[in-house]
């Protein structure tokens, strides 16, 4: 039986039953104001130093994807590094999609048996690519470039490991390793990246991201 | 905080120019046009409709002025009085405009709608013989006489279109440009009737609805908007390629070298009558010729010692401090 500490009830286990009487209003109010300056002083993502992630979330639609490709198994599991698929990041304005050749160096010996693997062999024979649907799209009035966010939160920023740029990546992407196909979980709109920018000392030129 | 941001930048490079000045820029791209070098090709305008999106709005809406050639060449005429070119009556030539054509030949009236798109101009065709008299070469237009002005969007210090914008939709960049931020303007037009060169173009119709028909919407350059109906545009002097010369001098940890790009009419121009460039870099093309011309910024008058220098900036006297250099064309006396 595990215990935890409800706002509302007490101390419940997890079925719900309560185990003790309800902590005093002042406690509970202390208590809050704890945690408040807990959050407020380690944000989620402590990992990134010199950096204030942005604020902000969104529920996107799902986008439907030829193949359901899981994030988790590769990023979490595997814990591969974002940049090893999305090789472009770094040096492009746009993440890029890989090349199926680049899921097939991997996946020709790697879980053949898997029914989504069989699934991209069957494009990889075919010779044509998987279509995959844009999920993170910002309107075409909007400059942004993957390259210079990674040079100013991860290879120019002192501390930083290149190791965990999925901290970073999750500024704007969310915690896409905890999730099979991306999805939008961010609002990407202009306060968003305004308050960042104001956050992080970005530029503040209106031509710096409009076009 | 963003608008406050607008607001205070504005107002500091207003105060700037007001007070002789604001040279706290990053860069402050200008250019040069020599008209001696100038053949009114309108290459540099076609490059410009090609790099920025530009759609051709057809014979019907140019007519009415909704055009958007954001780099138009101007002609003047040089000497109007001058008599109408006579060719011998020997001379092979088919067609004659003169209202007195030698013996055995027609004489065309000029002024009938045509144009080389309907196919209407082969020699011998239906209707060419009327067709040509607006095109021709002996049309209502001289034969010589003609001078060019290429003209851009001159990137006024003090721009006068900037404070007119109700939205703050027009403002100046640390580059020292006249920036248009396309979704947030409103299309109140004010720049546009407040900008003495009328360089500000209008959508007056989503014309990427029939400007590009598949498949020439693939040539649409991603790098820039698609603007839609009710907004201004303008020349930008292809910021997004100074953006991308910007961003590769970052990568690399470098100043942005001189000649590095070129805007798209500069890069095109094939007598080199055009040069881009920053004129805060006092080793770039652009600031050699403005000192070697004796042309300054924020003058309304310039001081020349040397009366012969050929460099002006148009319409200065109107204190819009312009980054425009024009070169005057030297002509036979």
């Amino acid at each position: 039986m595990s215990v935890v500490y409800s706002f509302f009830s007490g101390w419940v286990d997890r079925s719900g039953a309560s185990i003790g009487g309800r902590l005093p209003g002042y406690l509970m109010a202390l208590m809050g104001v704890v945690a408040m300056m807990v959050l407020a002083a380690s944000p989620a993502h402590a990992d990134v130093p010199n950096a204030v992630p942005p604020k902000g979330e969104h529920q996107g639609k799902h986008v439907e994807q030829p193949i359901e490709f899981p994030h988790d198994i590769h990023a979490n599991v595997n814990k591969i590094n974002c940049m090893y698929c999305h090789t472009y990041a770094r040096r492009s304005k746009v993440a890029g999609i890989p090349p199926t050749s680049k899921c097939m160096g991997c996946h020709m010996v790697i879980a053949t048996d898997k029914p989504r693997i069989k699934k991209l062999t069957e494009y990889w024979e075919k010779r044509e690519p998987p279509r995959w649907k844009k999920v993170h799209d910002v309107p075409d009035f909007v400059h942004f470039t993957h390259e210079k966010h990674l040079k100013r939160f991860v290879f120019d920023n002192q501390g930083m490991e290149v190791e965990k740029v999925s901290e970073v990546c999750a500024f704007c992407h969310g915690e896409v390793k905890k999730m099979t196909v991306a999805e939008k979980v961010k609002p990407l709109n202009m306060g968003f990246c305004a308050r960042c920018h104001e956050a992080n000392k970005g530029p503040f030129d209106c031509w710096k991201c409009h076009k | 905080m963003s608008l406050n941001n607008i607001l205070t930048n504005w107002s500091r490079y207003r105060k700037g120019a007001e007070e002789g000045g604001f040279h706290e820029y990053e860069h402050q791209w200008g250019m040069v046009v020599d008209l001696n070098k100038c053949i009114g090709c309108n290459a540099c305008s076609v490059a410009c409709y090609a790099e920025n999106n530009l759609p051709v709005v057809g014979e019907a809406r140019y007519a009415k002025s909704q055009f958007m050639s954001w780099m138009r060449i101007e002609r003047y005429w040089d000497e109007p009085d001058l008599e109408p070119y006579q060719a011998s009556p020997t001379a092979n030539v088919d067609v004659w405009i003169e209202t007195n054509p030698p013996a055995g030949k027609t004489a065309l009236k000029p002024s009938m709608p045509g144009s080389y798109a309907e196919g209407l101009l082969e020699p011998g065709g239906q209707g060419f013989e009327e067709r040509v008299g607006v095109f021709g070469t002996k049309g209502e237009m001289q034969d010589f006489g003609a001078s060019f002005l290429p003209m851009m969007c001159q990137q006024c210090h003090a721009a006068t279109c900037e404070p007119v914008c109700p939205v703050a939709a027009t403002y100046h960049t640390p580059d020292g440009l006249n920036a248009q931020v396309y979704n947030r303007c409103i299309g109140s037009r004010y720049c546009s009737n407040n900008c003495p060169y009328r360089l500000r173009y209008f959508n007056f119709w989503s014309y990427y609805e029939d400007a590009w028909p598949e498949p020439l919407h693939m040539q649409l350059n991603p790098d820039l908007a698609v603007r839609d109906k009710g907004v201004m545009e303008k020349c930008t002097f292809c910021v997004q390629r100074i953006r991308v010369a910007k961003d590769e001098a970052k990568m690399e940890n470098r100043k942005v070298r001189d000649g590095e790009f070129a805007t798209a009419c500069v890069q095109t121009c094939p007598t080199g009558a055009l040069v881009f460039g920053d004129l805060q870099d006092p080793e770039s093309r652009v600031s050699k010729l403005w000192r070697f011309h004796q042309v300054e910024q924020g003058k309304t008058k310039q001081n020349k010692q040397n009366k012969e220098l050929r460099g002006y900036r148009i319409l200065e006297g109107l204190n819009t401090d312009p980054s425009v250099m024009y070169l005057e064309r030297v002509r036979e006396v």
